[in-house]
């Protein structure tokens, strides 16, 4: 009896004990990490010659803010609130980081961003450190609904939306295609996905450079049915077509076109990879059903297939809009906008005005930026609905 | 632990501060260019200071162009080097509003050399009445042709617009397209543009374009657009031109295809690269078009500021008056091919570009520094957007100016 007491008491001396530390820890990381300044120990010191001490700075203060932690989290699981209520506190131990991440990378800068939205801002500030911009309250907004660019931002995003949406039936078309089981079929079937696999800056370029009316494999192409090699008047080899090839992303006509077109490629790929994991799971026993029932062709597509791939389509067309809704790299890479920004969609916009060339409009762009955001709400809206009900249902 | 070192460290520093004064004078220098030549003709420079103040420790940051433009916004304010290049004009307006860039109108005043040998450009170098920086380059713009095209079509040197007109009709009789451009990153069409509204209109009703104070829509303008689409017609450029960037433009001007180029004097080491020889390239002044109109040239420069929040402000005025001395400026643009600011300054004799560069700039009645550096950034790019959206639709103008000056009205 007497051996247990002495036990527990110890044990409480040792958990006051490692609070205790733990607090020492925790109250010197904190002074640390606010004191911290490397570069003042190398200005006052002469250790090195001037160097650029942000970086050794922030490792001090970082590590300082992680030994904080680590303290703060012994102190915490050693108090008895903790241990009367682990069940409740536990997880949100674990999920602090995680949320930290989130708040600080995710929530927080959209809220400064529809905030910069009412100001007038170029993105710099003055010499002590403040802000250097003015509120203007909703005239970025006024702005905006007077821009032709902004409409044709707008509209582009439209046509890469819908257009867009041509990947979940090509997908489909080939997945179907490639479900089969003959020889090397795993070798057509990494061949077909092979574009998503490519960067997107990867697959603008060569799509700019097929399509580019000097040199391109279109040009070529063109240049076989219309064009023939002349010598010019320096006696060098020329080309002179009866028709001129189409300059596919020099002409705002077509540009925005050539540009989804690009953009269909990789989301194809990822549209039919999706739609044969799909197909693995389509139940053999049902199909046998419809056979018996005499349905084949289209009819077994439609009504035997394509439900029971419904959870594929789902995802098909969510990572597509998204995709449409993102789509800047190929933007960036073969048109930067041009010309005179007939292929911007929204997110290229906000780009451009914001941090683009020193054009230096954050404010402007936070708004286009804000205006992206609420699109993107409305769908993102209806796809956490979805998601709900799928639960709520229990399937 | 880390409190005690802390404690220590504050209680060194301390006894340092009181024993010693700042001992070394380090002078932080940012530059912006790692191109071959450039980069050689600014560490020559810094030898020089070097060698004529060996107690300054002078530590050098070069960078590329592109990633300097990005990082100046953030070392102004954070970590400030003592010397920073930038460009002049409206390209150092958002600094200089912001308090960013130290005033150093005194040292204008105070340093012989500056306040005699810079007139030309020192307008360039003013903002709200006093100087900001001290420029250590700048080149000419001009129309680069093909030599042998014009001598084998019999064609002399267009002075006039007339002449221009009708050597471009020769041209394009022969097959020869007559200029060559590429207008994919926008700014080759300003170029265009600028010297037009130049030769229209004269440096005033330019300066006052970029400056604001004049509309799009102005009926002095739509001339310079008339006289444009004149050009359009009669000097057309090559096709394709807004897939291609103004190196990829020099494949047809070397190829023969098209006979002139209208460009800044960095294009020769481009031309040369493509295998044109001296011979077959040379440059004439862009045509007069408005008869009697005082000659203004496109002249952009290139210069260096002390940050507001640098530390060694001492050094660094010592470092700009060095650099702006004649010889270190002659030597510099030897080196990159270029024109000295510094009147006083040789030119290298031996460059038949420099030298012609030299006589336009220096007798012309006003210096641009190119629209994009003259407007405002936003404006600039709304407008070299409506300049390629011109040279693709023409018919569009009413629109394009109409939009331009919706911009100037929220720019300004």
């Amino acid at each position: 009896m007497a051996s247990t007491a002495s036990l527990r008491a110890n044990r409480y001396q040792t958990a006051s004990t490692t609070v205790a530390l733990s607090a020492i820890v925790l109250i010197i990381a904190l002074i640390g990490m606010f004191t911290f300044d490397v570069s003042w120990m190398v200005d006052n010191l002469g250790f090195t010659k001037r160097v650029d001490a942000r970086v050794p700075s922030f490792f001090a203060r970082f590590s300082c803010l992680i030994i904080a932690l680590g303290a703060a989290f012994i102190c915490f699981t050693n108090t008895s609130l903790y241990k009367r209520n682990k069940l409740t506190y536990a997880p949100w131990i674990f999920l602090f980081i995680g949320t930290a991440f989130f708040l600080i990378y995710v929530i927080i800068p959209i809220f400064q961003s529809i905030s910069y939205s009412f100001t007038k801002w170029d993105g710099l500030y003055d010499i002590n450190g403040f802000w250097t911009g003015e509120w203007v309250g909703l005239r970025n907004y006024v702005q905006l609904l007077d821009d032709p660019n902004f409409y044709t931002s707008l509209w582009n995003n439209i046509l890469w939306l819908v257009l867009y949406m041509l990947a979940v039936p090509a997908g489909l078309g080939i997945a179907l295609f490639l479900n089969q089981t003959v020889g090397g079929i795993r070798i057509y079937k990494s061949l077909f996905f092979f574009p998503f696999v490519i960067s997107q800056v990867v697959v603008g370029l060569i799509f700019a450079w097929t399509y580019n009316p000097e040199f391109g494999l279109l040009s070529e192409v063109w240049g076989f049915f219309f064009c023939e090699q002349t010598t010019n008047i320096m006696g060098n080899l020329t080309t002179t077509c009866t028709v001129d090839p189409p300059s596919i992303l020099g002409d705002p006509k077509y540009a925005t076109y050539g540009i989804i077109a690009a953009g269909l490629w990789p989301q194809i790929a990822y549209c039919m990879i999706l739609y044969l994991t799909g197909l693995n799971n389509v139940s053999p026993d049902q199909i046998e059903a419809g056979r018996l029932d005499n349905a084949k062709g289209w009819k077994m597509l439609w009504h035997i297939i394509l439900p029971q791939l419904k959870p594929a389509t789902f995802i098909a067309v969510v990572v597509t809009v998204i995709g449409a809704l993102r789509s800047f790299d190929m933007v960036a890479t073969m048109t930067q906008g041009g010309p005179f920004g007939s292929t911007n969609v929204l997110a290229y916009y906000m780009f451009d005005q914001a941090v683009g060339e020193g054009v230096g409009r954050y404010g402007y762009g936070s708004a286009i930026a804000t205006v992206l955001f609420a699109i993107m709400l409305i769908y993102i809206s209806y796809f956490l609905w979805r998601m709900y009900q799928d639960e709520k249902e229990g399937n | 632990m880390l409190k005690s070192i802390a404690k220590l460290a504050s209680l060194a520093g301390a006894l340092a501060l009181i024993t010693s004064v700042a001992t070394a004078r380090d002078l932080v220098i940012n530059f912006d260019d790692l191109n071959p030549g450039p980069k050689k003709g600014f560490d020559d420079a810094v030898e020089a200071f070097r060698a004529a103040y060996p107690d300054i420790n002078v530590i050098v940051n070069n960078t590329d162009r592109e990633a300097h433009k990005t990082a100046i916004r953030n070392f102004l304010t954070n970590d400030a080097p003592d010397v920073t290049s930038w460009y002049p004009g409206n390209r150092m307006a958002p600094f200089v509003d912001a308090g960013l860039f130290a005033d150093i109108s005194d040292l204008w005043a105070s340093d012989e050399n500056l306040s005699s040998n810079f007139e030309a450009i020192k307008p360039t170098m003013t903002r709200d009445g006093k100087q900001w920086g001290v420029p250590y380059s700048y080149y000419q713009w001009g129309v680069y042709y093909r030599k042998d095209i014009f001598d084998k079509l019999n064609l002399a040197e267009p002075k006039t617009w007339d002449e221009l007109l009708s050597a471009c009709d020769v041209m394009t009789e022969n097959g020869v397209t007559p200029f060559s451009i590429g207008t994919k990153f926008l700014w080759t069409a300003a170029g265009v543009f600028d010297y037009l509204n130049l030769r229209t209109n004269g440096y005033d009703v330019h300066n006052g374009l970029t400056a604001g104070e004049i509309k799009y829509t102005d009926d002095r303008i739509r001339a310079t657009f008339a006289n444009w689409a004149t050009m359009l017609e009669r000097c057309s450029f090559v096709k394709n031109h807004a897939t291609m960037s103004w190196q990829e433009a020099i494949a047809p001007f070397a190829n023969g295809d098209a006979a002139m180029y209208v460009m800044g004097n960095f294009a020769v080491d481009g031309f040369k690269n493509a295998d044109l020889t001296e011979d077959q390239i040379d440059f004439f002044q862009f045509p007069e078009i408005t008869p009697g109109l005082a000659r203004a040239e496109e002249a952009p420069a290139d210069a260096l500021f002390i940050p507001a929040k640098a530390k060694n402000k001492e050094d660094a005025r010592l470092f700009l008056s060095f650099v702006a001395q004649a010889d270190i400026q002659s030597q510099w643009n030897k080196t990159i091919g270029q024109l000295p600011p510094n009147s006083a300054a040789a030119i290298n004799e031996d460059d038949k570009f420099i030298v012609e560069g030299f006589a336009t700039v220096s007798t012309a009645a006003g210096l641009a520094q190119f629209f994009d550096r003259d407007a405002p950034a936003a404006m600039a790019k709304a407008g070299m957007e409506g300049f390629q959206k011109f040279m693709l639709e023409p018919g569009s103008l009413d629109e394009i100016l109409e939009n331009l000056d919706k911009v100037q009205a929220e720019v300004y």
